[in-house]
This record gives structure tokens, sequence and C-alpha cells, in this order.
């Protein structure tokens, strides 16, 4: 292929033909346009005359080039010109393809595969055995043909780690077993790592490498920590460009359950900074249901962090039998229960029975030894319901005969009366230290101070069931903390007080790490690795390389402190792991992290992953000349006089025809005539289109229902209902929207809200149907009712109260006292009556307002019980039996009852009306 | 045979081109006899036209009886006026005729019979005598000379431009020539002052296509009249338009000119318009040249 000018031509000889173009010049300017005919009685007018001049006998200059350039275009185009030629290289034998493939180069994988394929391309052309290797997962390399590895390629995927000395390890050994000499393409993420420098040693060894690298950063993120009331966020970039801004997006799971992004944060790099940090300040709910945070735009494990238990703030309610002590702020025996807790933990404080409706994470009640009866019940159910009830011992307790002579529930073990006390001043023996903690123990792996010593505590009952209750013992091995489980939750029981009246345990930071590993508190840091010890903790789910968070599955658990020390690689997978109660992330990148870029050698030639791909041009130059052609036989058309202004019209015409906006508006504009008319021209019920296709057409068949039972049974003849866009459709002509509410429905535009207030002013009525038999009662946790919320929040609706029994609703055509759909539910919320409106005596019902309400609101689902199918059958069951028609017959009759409310008005509130009602009341 | 065979076809093609020219030429009649009909004089003739007093030297004989044995005063029956005149139609056959410059316009020599057809039927109905100029059809009376007359103008000329018939003139007649003139003036310069000379009178209509009057041709073109015989090349078809509307013009102001000496009317219409337009005017044309 020649080369020129940046374009490759595939057969260049072709481009001689160029040289003709003047010649033909000469020959076209020569020939002037043939003379049209015409029969024309007027010629004998014209005998005589003659032309002015001889000039147009030759073609005119432009038409001329106009020629020359689509012969020219066909030439060019023939010669197969190509843009950004691939220039066929001078490589021969093996290649090896060495993939970095590690989460840094998640987000441009796309791209590194494309660069991969056309490699393969480029090496397939020149039969190059190739071998495609990923340093941070190295297998033994196999030379195969390209088009082998092309079927494999889809395969290909990055790991959540990056390759540390095992892998480049294992690599290096497996490359010095080719037995050959080979070429490397390394195909590099950026990152530098460790080995990278022997791995380059081993390859140029063998033969030339080039590296492909993209020139960007690579962007991290770090955990989440809580500091300072709020999520303190860095994100790390590998190199120190100029300013920049990301946003990270913290995701998690809404009320609803679904997952979307609840919160988002700018963090911006400094000029020249290689770390950015963002504070993200967020409730405490909210901020428990975080899961992820992310960088917006980059998808690798690396710009993803998981949230876990750090930024989960518990709710602890502290309760303690003696509050009377004043003054003596260190003998409260909550005093260290608040140190150890107020960093990381929400304290409550209150009365139990007060506190319960809170629903805290954790109760801990110190020295408390009677409960009444009802905080007992209230407390048994709040644990059995997950609670875990935290006791502390205490002289009280002591004294107490709880849990005596029987189990009390809500202690793990039977108590010795009294206690014991050693190493006082009046008894014998040392004050106890702990016994190390037994494995199966949440404690174990903690290391335990020598100073912590226990001077008094109560005893437990030796029971069968003692031993696989205690969690921790003094060193002659009487419990120290013995724990049940009640229900979901548990009861654990420190024979201590939590305060250092008996022991010095709670002025240990042991203390503290107890609290954590019963996850009454959890650390605002990091664990480290003696925090760990002795825990093992199972992956819930593991990440990809990409940051795609999938189920664990089988695999093992890890060590504690290995989660918290082991570096990220195929056997510590970053994810979310779980011990007991305890959830703890880990990530791929560190608190501490430093993102170093990839250097190369000068002798390393770099490039770019973007493929400029080869792009033919000559169907674009022989389309051109088409086009040229095209021009140049209306050009002719007209210099010889036969393209009239008639057919140029025509021509406009058709070429105005068949560019769309024009019409289309057009077209636009007549069918909102004819949408108007077909609404306008007879009464129409109308429903609002939700996304949901099921429920629209049950509305629609509803609506047709209902549509029949008013044309049978009244003077109100609907023609057939219509589904309406609210925000296209123009809302005045329909007396009645109904509008279902379903919990994914798009909230309609700002726009739209004003047409729906205007046609509500104008006398409209929206029924609003939330379809779910209003089991949440208005307002609260039902989808449709939030949903309906959201709906109606905007909408000038005013004050609404229940349907009273009075309204005019309930007889402007049938005498209803109940509104049943498919759901006979309870209440309909209709606009309230005037505060002044009296009932005066003798009359069956008070004068209300005038007008008609502007919204009907309820969850009856109406639209099913109406629904007919095209035959006039029922189309969806009502009820059981004869009961269940009843009540569809009912729901008919709420359907008439509204038509004739919203056309009617207050008509059959007048007075007049009331005798006639009071002979059909009966009265 | 052969003959009469050919003769057959011939006649079959001539009777079937006759209806649809004297039905729309009688539709087109038609429109003008509702409004328009009778001398509106009183005079000679059959019909009724007035009841008038009866004057001093009113011949008893013309009192009416009938109408006067109602009143005291005696009445005189007058009848309308009814006297036949003779009308000479001649249309141009020639070929130039036979030209339309679109597809939805009639040829010239369409609308030139259809109008003389329909003129020759009014002016029958209305007791005319009509014929055509020269010795082929004398004016005659009746329905049967409009078949006749439908059959001699449906007879294509073979002349490009053809030249006015101006023998057998009748003295005092009335004539009405219908053509697009744009052949020799000076033959109907002759015809026209003979017929001057005998004292005929009558309207002249120059009947044109839009483009003769337009003249939208651009280019290089080659004009030929109609019949063939006469052409002209031209590269700028645009450049003679200014001339050709100039000679146009002037060949209209001889037309007038000769028109005033003579004592003619003369009419100018286009095939685009409604032919009942013209019809109308000729209608009126030649009433105003009678009264």
């Amino acid at each position: 292929m020649t080369v020129l000018a940046g374009i490759g031509f595939a057969s260049p000889w072709l481009l001689l033909g160029l040289l003709a173009l003047p010649v033909l010049w000469l020959i076209l300017r020569a020939i002037p346009p043939a003379p049209i005919r015409r029969r024309f009685p007027g010629v004998a007018l014209m005998l005589g005359l003659k032309d002015d001049e001889s000039v147009s006998d030759r073609t005119p200059w432009w038409l001329l080039l106009l020629r020359m350039l689509a012969v020219a275009a066909v030439i060019i185009g023939l010669a197969g010109p190509v843009l950004n030629p691939q220039q066929a290289r001078d490589e021969d034998g093996p290649l090896l393809m060495l993939l970095d493939a590690s989460w840094a180069g998640a987000t441009r994988w796309p791209e590194t595969r494309e660069l991969i394929a056309t490699q393969l391309t480029e090496a397939g052309r020149n039969d190059r055995p190739v071998a495609i290797m990923r340093l941070s997962d190295p297998e033994p390399p196999v030379f195969q043909a390209a088009d082998a590895w092309r079927s494999r390629l889809a395969g290909l995927s990055p790991a959540p780690w990056q390759a540390g000395i095992s892998q480049t390890d294992q690599a290096i050994s497996e490359l010095n077993t080719i037995d050959h000499d080979y070429d490397t393409h390394w195909i590099s993420d950026g990152l530098s790592h460790d080995g990278r420098d022997q791995v380059l040693a081993t390859l140029e060894s063998r033969g030339a490498v080039r590296v492909f690298q993209t020139g960007g950063a690579v962007l991290g993120l770090s955990p989440a920590q809580f500091e300072d009331g709020a999520v303190q966020l860095t994100a790390h970039r590998s190199v120190a460009g100029s300013a920049r801004e990301i946003t990270i997006l913290a995701q998690g799971r809404d009320p609803g359950g679904t997952m979307r992004v609840l919160a988002s944060v700018p963090a911006r790099f400094t000029d020249g900074a290689l770390h950015a940090t963002a504070a993200l300040s967020l409730p405490s709910e909210l901020r428990a249901r975080i899961t992820r945070f992310e960088i917006q735009g980059q998808h690798s494990a690396g710009a993803l962090s998981l949230a876990d238990d750090s930024l989960r703030r518990r709710e602890v309610a502290l309760i303690a039998g003696r509050e009377d002590r004043e003054g003596l702020e260190l003998l409260s025996p909550l005093h260290y229960l608040e140190q150890a807790l107020i960093p990381t933990a929400e304290l409550l404080d209150g009365a139990l029975l007060d506190l319960l409706p809170a629903n805290p994470d954790v109760i801990v009640l110190a020295d408390v030894a009677t409960l009444s009866s009802a905080e007992e019940t209230a407390l048994t159910e709040w644990i059995e319901a997950g609670g875990m009830l935290l006791r502390f011992a205490g002289p009280r307790l002591a004294a107490s005969n709880i849990s005596r002579d029987a189990e009390d529930p809500l202690m793990p073990v039977r108590l010795r009366a009294g206690g014991r006390s050693v190493g006082g001043a009046m008894s014998w023996g040392e004050p106890k230290t702990l016994a190390p903690f037994a494995e199966g123990s949440p404690f174990f792996g903690l290391a335990i101070p020598p100073d912590v010593t226990v001077s008094a505590q109560v005893m437990a009952q030796p029971d069968p069931t003692l031993a696989d209750r205690v969690i921790a013992a003094l060193s002659d091995g009487t419990p120290l903390v013995t724990r049940k489980p009640l229900g979901q939750g548990q009861v654990v029981l420190f024979h201590v007080t939590a305060n250092a009246e008996w022991s010095s345990l709670p002025l240990s930071g042991l203390f503290v790490e107890m609290l954590e590993r019963l996850a009454v508190s959890s650390s605002a840091k990091a664990p480290q690795a003696d925090d760990l010890a002795g825990t093992i903790w199972t992956p819930l789910q593991v990440m990809n390389g990409f940051g795609d968070l999938s189920d664990a599955g089988t695999l093992p658990g890890v060590d504690g402190p290995e989660l918290a020390d082991a570096p990220v690689g195929p056997e510590m997978l970053p994810g979310l792991y779980a011990s007991a109660d305890r959830r703890l992330a880990r990530n791929v990148l560190g608190a501490d992290v430093e993102l170093p870029p990839a250097l190369w050698p000068d002798r390393i030639a770099v490039e770019g992953l973007s493929v400029t791909s080869e792009q033919p041009l000559g169907g674009l130059l022989l389309s051109l000349a088409i086009l040229l052609l095209v021009l140049d036989v209306i050009a002719s058309l007209a210099l010889s006089g036969r393209l009239g202004p008639g057919r140029i019209a025509a021509g406009l015409a058709l070429v105005l025809m068949s560019t769309p906006p024009g019409p289309l508006q057009a077209q636009d504009a007549q069918d909102r005539d004819d949408f108007a008319i077909a609404a306008a021209s007879e009464m129409v019920l109308a429903h609002v289109l939700t996304s949901d296709p099921e429920i629209d057409r049950i509305a629609q068949a509803g609506l047709r229902g209902l549509s029949e039972t008013l044309f049978f049974r009244t003077s109100v003849e609907p023609a057939a209902p219509m589904g309406i866009d609210l925000e296209t459709d123009e809302l005045a002509f329909f007396p009645l929207l109904y509008w279902p509410v379903t919990p994914d429905q798009p909230i309609p535009s700002a726009e739209a809200y004003g047409r729906l207030n205007e046609y509500l002013r104008s006398g409209g009525l929206i029924l609003f149907d939330t379809r779910d038999a209003d089991i949440a009662r208005f307002g609260a946790a039902s989808p449709n009712g939030r949903k309906l919320q959201q709906l109606a929040a905007p909408l000038d609706i005013p004050p609404l109260e229940p349907l009273p029994a009075d309204h005019v609703l309930t007889r402007t055509f049938y005498l209803l006292q109940d509104f049943p759909g498919r759901h006979a539910g309870r209440d309909v919320w209709v606009e309230a009556a005037p505060p002044d409106a009296e009932q005066v005596e003798g009359m069956p019902f008070r004068n209300l307002n005038d007008g008609v309400t502007p919204v009907v609101i309820g969850g009856n689902d109406w639209a099913a019980a109406w629904a007919v199918d095209d035959n006039g059958r029922p189309l969806l069951p009502v009820g059981r039996g004869f009961s269940g028609e009843r009540q569809r017959e009912l729901a008919h009759r709420f359907g008439v009852n509204l038509v004739m409310h919203v056309l009617t008005g207050n008509y059959k509130s007048d007075q007049v009306h009331v005798p006639a009602l009071l002979d059909r009341l009966g009265q | 045979m052969t003959s009469s065979l050919t003769l057959r076809e011939r006649s079959e093609a001539q009777a079937s081109r006759l209806p649809p020219l004297l039905a729309r030429a009688e539709q087109l009649a038609g429109t003008v006899l509702l409004g328009d009909h009778g001398r509106r004089r009183a005079g000679l003739g059959d019909d009724f036209w007035q009841y008038r007093p009866a004057q001093a030297g009113d011949s008893k004989r013309l009192i009416d009886h009938r109408r006067s044995a109602r009143g005291d005063q005696q009445f005189v029956r007058e009848r309308e006026w009814q006297i036949a005149q003779s009308v000479m139609l001649w249309v141009d056959q020639g070929a130039s005729m036979r030209f339309a410059s679109q597809d939805g316009l009639p040829s010239k020599a369409d609308r030139a019979r259809l109008l003389a057809l329909a003129t020759a039927i009014l002016l029958v109905r209305g007791g005319e005598r009509v014929g055509l100029t020269g010795t082929a059809l004398p004016p005659r009376r009746g329905n049967a000379q409009i078949l006749r007359l439908a059959e001699m103008l449906t007879v294509d000329g073979d002349d490009d431009y053809a030249a006015p018939e101006h023998r057998a003139m009748i003295p005092h007649a009335r004539a009405v020539f219908i053509s697009d003139f744009l052949g020799d003036l000076s033959e109907v310069e002759l015809a026209l002052t003979k017929a001057a000379d005998r004292g005929v009178r009558g309207v002249i209509l120059q009947l044109l296509d839009p483009s003769e009057e337009a003249f939208p041709f651009r280019g290089r073109t080659i004009f030929e009249s109609v019949g063939g015989t006469l052409s002209h090349e031209t590269l700028k078809a645009g450049d003679l338009r200014d001339r050709y509307l100039a000679r146009l013009a002037e060949r209209k102001e001889r037309l007038s000119h000769l028109c005033r000496l003579t004592g003619w009317h003369l009419g100018l219409h286009h095939t685009s318009q409604s032919a009942q337009s013209a019809l109308l005017w000729l209608y009126r044309a030649l009433d105003r040249g009678r009264s």
C-alpha cells in the first residue's frame, strides 16, 4: 500500500488518470448543451430575430468544474484510498502479550480488549503465534494461532488485585520455561508494582519489548472513615496532574430495598496533588444504609470502597440502677461505659419503657436487679426480636434474689447469693486476673493486659449449661462474662460492675475491645491485626476486578489478622467478610496508600492504548462522485431551460416532503386536533397512563365498564375512555381523571403539574387509587402510599377528610355508605367540609361545601372492580360468590355516584331534595 | 369493400367526435340562454311581448278584446320583435391552432370550435340563420344546421396558418372570426375590408395560449411551428422574450386598428380562461352589433 499524505492507496497507479482531466476539460468545454425542440405557434413572430451574442454555446466553467470534480472523485475513489493505513511492521516470530490485568486497568478494559484484538489481527496477518499471559494471575504461556486467542478474548478480565512478588516470581519462572525467543507486547495498567523490573529484564533477554500504556491517571478510593461527625473519604490518583474534580457516590439500599445512589460528594484534586479528600455528612439512619462508595465514572475494584460496621453507629441505651449518687461521677455505674461508647455509638438515655420503642441495638442494664413485669415482658420481646441486653453486676444485683433458684429469662445464668470478694482488706487471696480467652469465645485472640484484676464478682451457680455460656473466665475458672441466646437476640452478663469498684477491667483498653467484639460498639478505625486475632471471617461477597460484587459461595474463611494485614491476592479476595454479628469490608486499597505510576526505561517505547482503525475512503468518494453527477444533471437541466419554475417547485416540494421535521409538526398538530375532537365531541372518562402497561390496561377496561354502566343506568352516555399522557395531552376535556398509583411510575414534569393544577382549579376531579386497600392508612409505609404522597405533593389540593356520612357523594345517584372496589377498604378521602358546616335540626345532612371535591383518594382498586372485557363480562374476580357480586355492584354504584357528582356538583346537596331523600331513606 | 369500410371507420370516428363537442356546446349555450333571450323589443313575431293601452292610430283590429273586456280601457297586444339575421362563422382550422402548452389546457382549436358551435346554438335558438363563411355551408336555421356545423368544424386544416375565408359574404350579415391571428395579417386585412365593403360587421376573437403571451422559455431552443413548416433556433430563448412580446403587441395593435376602421369588435381570449366568459362576450358583442 502506498501512502500519500497520510492516506494509503490500494492501487495508486489509477491516480495517473487524474492527468487526463485537463484533456477532458477541453473536450467538454467545446461541446455546448444540446438544444430542446419545442413546438410553438408563435414562431411566426420570431422569424428574423437574432441572438445577441453567441456566448452560451460553451459549457459554463462552474459546470465544467463540477464534472471535473466528479470524475476526479471517481478516479481517486477507485484508487482505493484508506485513512489511517496500518503500516505492516517487519516484526516476525512468536509474540507474547503480557497483561498487567489488575483492577487499575478495569476502567479502561474495553479499550484494552480492542487493542488486543487489533494486535491479534495484525499477528494473524503475519502468521505469528501468540501467547497471552496475565501478570496478576500467571499461567504457563501457550503459543497459539492468533485466531484461537480471538475467541477467548471475551473471557479475559482483570483481577481485583495487583501482581505482587509471588505472582511476578511465578511469571518469571513460567517465562523461563519457554525454549525459544519471542517479542513482547506489554499492556500495562499504568501502576507500578513489585517485581516489574525483573519481569522486564527477563523479557528483554528474549526479544523486543513494546509497552502499551495510557497516559491517564489511575484513580483509587480508600475505605471510608467516620471522623468528626462526617464520613471522610480519600481518593488517590497515580499521576499528579492538573486540578481535577471527581464525584464520589455513596450507594445503598433505600427504604424500598432498591439499590440507589444515596448521596454524592465532590472531591477535588488540587493542581499537583495525589490525594483528594471529601467529607460527607449524613444522618446516621442514612449512613447506616450505605453499602459502598465509588468514584463516579470509574469501573474498577480500586475505585470502590465497601462500607462495613465502622460506618454504622449503634444505638445503645444505658440504664443504671442507682442514679442518686450525685457528685460521684467516677463511681457512676455508667461513666466508663459512656467513655467507651461515646466515640463510636449513639447513646440513649431515659426510662426503659420509653427507650424500647426507639428500638436501640443494645440495652445496657448496669446493676439493675428488678424489673417490673411490664418492663420484663417488653424487654423479652425486644430481645427475642434481635436485641442485645448487656447486664453488669453490682451490689444490688448481688443482694437481690433474682435468678437465684430458677434461671431468670433475662439472666444468662443462675447466681449464688452474695457473690464473692477476693484480695480485699477483709479477705484472703490476691485479686484475680483473667484467664486467656478460650477458642470459640468472641474474645478469643484479645491480648489480656496483666494489670486487669478482679476483686469482687457475682458467682454463677454451676449448672449443666454453664460451660457453654461462659465466654470469659477468671484465672481460677470462675465465669467473668456469660452469655445466652434468647430468641434472635442474646443476654450477656458481666459478673463485675461497669465501674471500677469491683475490677480494673473498665479502666483497661480490653474493656473497649470486648465491647467491640460483642458488637456493642464498632471501631471507628480500620481494625489492626491484633484486634482481630483469633477470629475467623467468612466471606459474604467478593468483588472482581471491575468492582462487581458476587456471592462468595463456599470460599473458605480467613484468619482475622490476615484479613487486616495480608495483601489482596488470589487467597485474600477483596469483599465483605462476616464474623458472628460483625461485618468487615476488605477493600483493595488501604487507608494510606500511594498509587505509584509505572515508569519505563528510556529504551522501551511506550505507546498509547487507543487504536485508530483503518478507514477506507473509496465508498465515500464514489458517493461524492454520484452526488456531484446528480448536481450536474440538475445544473444541466437548469442551463438548457428544461427546468421550469414549476418543476423546481415540484422538486423542492419533494425534497421538503422527504425531510421529516415540517410535515411531522403538521402531523402533530393534526394528531392534537384529532385528539381534541375525539375527547370533546362526547363525554369521555380518562385515566392517567402509568408506565405499567398492565395497570393501564385494567384502568382502561375499568373505565369502559363504568362507561357502560353509566350508559345503561343513567342519562350519562360516555364514549370510549381514553388514556392520558400527562406530559402531552390536554386535560380540559375530561371531567374525571382516574389515576392509579404505582410505586414506580414517573413523577410528572413541572409543566404537567402546572396543567394538573389548572385542571383542578377549573373544576376537574382526580380519583387517586393506591390499589392497595389502604392497608397502611394514609401517609405511611406502603410503597403506593408513599408514591401517592410524592405524586400529590405539588398538586394544589385543599385540606382533606375521610368522606363524611352526609357527603353529597353518598346520594348523587344511589344512596351509598360504602365505596368498595376490588377491596372493600376503609376510608375514602375528599375535600374537607368547611369548619362552620353545622347540621340543622331535622335535616339529615349538613349544607356542605359548594362545588366538586377536586380529589378523591382511596385504595380500593376500583378500576379492577369495574373492569370488563370486550364482551362485557367482568375481567377480574371480586370477593367470593354472591357477596363478591354485591361488592362489584356497589363499586359500580360508587362509580355512577362519582361521575354524577362530577357532572352535577352539589345538586343533590340542595335541601329541595330532602323530602324525596327522606322518603327513600324510609324515615 | 375497402372504401366502404374506411368510410365507415371514418364516419364512426367523426361521429364519436361530434357528440362530445355538441354536448359541450349545448351545455355551454344553455348557461347563456337562461338569462338572456329574445330581442327585448316589441315588433313582429309570434311571442307575446306586452299589453299597452291603445293609442290613437292603432288599428281597431289590434285591440285585444279579451284583455280589454276586463276594464274600461282598451289594450293592444304587442308581440316580440323577431327577425332572422344571417351569421357567418369562420374558425381557424390551421395547424397552429392545434397547440396547447400544458396538459391541462385545451388546444386553441378545441376552444375555438367549442365557442363557435355554442354561439351557433345560441343564435339558432334565437331564430337566426348560421353558417360558415365561404360556400361550404351557407347560413340556414334549424337544429340540422347545428349538426352540419359541428361536422364542418371538426375538420382539421392542413396549413400552418390558415387565412380567413372571405368569399361569398352575404351583404349586411354578421360574421364571427375566431383565430389566433398569428399568420399573415394582410389576409385578415383583405377579408375585413372586403366584408366592410359589403356592409358585413362582426366580431373578431383572438384566441391565444397562455404560453404565447408569456413566452416562458429559456436556454438553447429550436422553435418549430405545429405544422413543421417554420423553425427558428436560438441559443438563449430568454433573450428573445422582450422582442417577441413587442411583436405580439404590435400585431394586436394592428388588429385593433383594423377593427376600428371596419367597425368590428375585437376580443382576446386565452385558453386558460373559462369558455363561458368568452361565449358571453361573443354573444353580447353580436347582440350589440344588432341593436
